[in-house]
């Protein structure tokens, strides 16, 4: 188990366990966080899961794949820096602590 | 009212048909008779008919048949628009699949609107999430192998019932926990169901799949395991479990939702690949892009539609629906939608990744969406691996019957 910390855009926090090898939006997801769509349940395919990783952890994150930034632009906030698609940030202790934003709409 | 699922009844709107029944809310200039899924302009070639659409239908327009009134959405921004808002655009009685009034059940997860939605949803999301279904891989490619195996020395085979039909019935079983030997019965009984277009053999189908998948919920009800049908049998919602309607409900739409549109996909990719083997060379050169070639292919090749009926009066770019209406999202026609995937038609492995309609969207988007590609991906790498030249047998004139599952009905290949 790894904490992430998930803020809705009305800066209310959660402080969620997540399971490691669990995606970011499944954290939120499975914990019934609404800032979090995931329609496509991980797929790459609906751009409904965005967040914004906070600054201080965006190189324990990675960079987004090529794929995952074509994806972005298609979410409701294109591509601004540190923002992501959470389904595809894998949950591991290297996280342990992790801090996302949510926007405040995914459409 | 939101429907209560453990106590089902049949829905009460009427069902309006016809040129004499137009709503009075609806403009004369919007109302077409496009045809879709059984107009002969339509089933002379329907992809590129629905591609079509956007150069000589209204973005939204109001079709009418003798069949079913409704609006038609065919713009990628609409068709989400509609998917995503389940509080106007309700999916309560917009399965018009018919039930027996007596016996009646929804069909579930499909027919539950949001927020119940979720909790049927939540019961299989594990399998079929991209991480659960690959488990299932390395049987996809065994099976795939099994089919090709039986024809590929006679160097042709009848592309439909060798390997488009079998491959998704096979597939399903395994997930479901049903026995293998049960393929071509099940193949017999889906095609009764969804092709025969006879209601004698149609109702007589749904009375055998409905015996057998009741004896196996009870099977599976005295001795669990850790396929689809046991854990929807043990599963809880609310707290509560489940109903007999709501489990049977279920399973049985796994079934509908889950065979004849894998297989109506393949059959439609089989048909353009036979046709453009340069472009199967191009796909077999670049095995690493086999993704995105996936996604593209499912792109053009989208086979089914989304129905759902207005809950509360609305307005979409400017046309006033009414509560009661019905809306079907003409998803073949969104993902060939010019202003999303510019030059639509052409088949383009390198387009920027967007969200294609295929699967719908919003809270109903297709549970087995990540099956049915690896199904897919699966299949084409064993198919090129093994037979990578092929061709339509000659003087084949492909014909696609009417239904709402668009696909060609017959597909002879040699090499
Ligand atoms: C290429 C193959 C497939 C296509 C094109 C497809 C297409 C679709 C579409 C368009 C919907 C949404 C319908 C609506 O909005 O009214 C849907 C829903 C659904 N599909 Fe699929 N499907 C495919 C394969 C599968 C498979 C393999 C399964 C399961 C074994 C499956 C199970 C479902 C279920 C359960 C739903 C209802 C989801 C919900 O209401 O939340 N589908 N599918
Ligand atoms: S959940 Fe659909 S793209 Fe992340």
């Amino acid at each position: 188990m790894t904490i992430v910390n998930y803020i809705d855009h009305d800066g209310t926090a959660h402080e969620v366990d997540v399971p490691n090898g669990d995606s970011v939006m499944q954290g939120a997801v499975d914990n019934g966080l609404e800032g979090i769509l995931g329609e496509c349940g991980g797929g790459l395919a609906c751009a409904t899961c965005l967040c914004f990783v906070d600054p201080d952890w965006r190189d324990r994150t990675g960079e987004a794949s090529e794929m995952e930034k074509e994806m972005l632009e298609f979410s409701a906030h294109g591509t601004e820096p540190g923002s992501r698609l959470s389904c595809q940030i894998t949950v591991s202790d290297e996280l342990e602590g992790l801090v996302v934003r949510l926007p405040e709409s995914q459409y | 009212m939101p429907i209560d699922a453990t106590n089902p009844v049949p829905p009460q709107f009427p069902r309006i048909a016809g040129r004499d029944n137009i709503p009075d809310h609806v403009p004369g200039e919007l109302v077409r008779s496009v045809g879709l899924t059984f107009g002969p302009e339509f089933l002379a070639a329907p992809h590129e008919y629905m591609a079509n659409l956007h150069g000589t239908v209204p973005p939204i327009y109001y079709d009418t048949s003798e069949f079913m009134n409704a609006w038609q959405l065919i713009k990628h921004e609409d068709a989400f628009h509609m998917l995503r808002h389940p509080e106007i655009f309700s999916n309560e009685g917009a399965t018009p699949f018919p039930r027996d009034p007596d016996d009646y059940f929804y069909f579930i997860p499909i027919e539950i609107d949001p927020p119940d939605h979720r909790k049927y949803r939540a019961i299989l999301d594990p399998i079929f999430s991209p991480k659960g279904v690959l488990a299932l891989e390395q049987k996809i490619r065994d099976l795939a192998n099994d089919l090709i195996d039986e024809f590929i020395d006679k160097g042709e085979c009848e592309y439909t019932e060798d390997f488009g039909r079998p491959l998704p019935v096979s597939v399903f079983l395994d997930l479901m926990g049903l026995p293998q030997e049960k393929r071509d019965t099940f193949v017999k009984w889906a095609m009764d169901l969804l092709h025969s277009n006879d209601r004698a053999i149609m109702a007589q189908s749904m009375a055998s799949i409905t015996a057998y998948l009741k004896e196996m919920i009870a099977e599976k009800q005295a001795n669990p395991d850790d396929k689809v049908i046991s854990r929807i049998v043990h599963a809880e919602v609310d707290g509560r479990p489940m109903t007999p309607p709501e489990i049977f409900g279920f399973v049985v739409f796994l079934f509908i939702g889950g065979l004849d549109t894998v297989f109506a996909t393949l059959n439609n990719i089989w048909m353009w690949l036979a046709q453009n083997p340069q472009r199967v060379k191009e796909m077999i050169a670049n095995p690493d892009a086999i993704n995105a070639q996936v996604e593209e292919l499912l792109r053009v090749w989208a086979v089914t539609f989304s129905g759902r009926v207005v809950a509360q009066d609305t307005e979409l770019r400017g046309v006033k629906f009414k509560k009661g209406d019905r809306v079907t999202a003409v998803l073949p026609a969104c993902n060939f939608d010019p202003e999303v995937f510019p030059n639509p038609t052409e088949v383009d492995f390198s387009r920027p990744r967007k969200p294609i309609l295929s699967f719908a969207g919003g809270p109903h988007s297709c549970m087995g969406a990540h099956l049915a590609r690896l199904e897919v991906k699966v299949a084409l790498q064993e198919w090129f691996r093994r037979i990578p030249e092929f061709a339509l047998k000659e003087g084949t004139k492909i014909e696609y019957r009417p239904g709402g599952v668009v696909g060609p009905e017959h597909l002879p290949l040699v090499w």
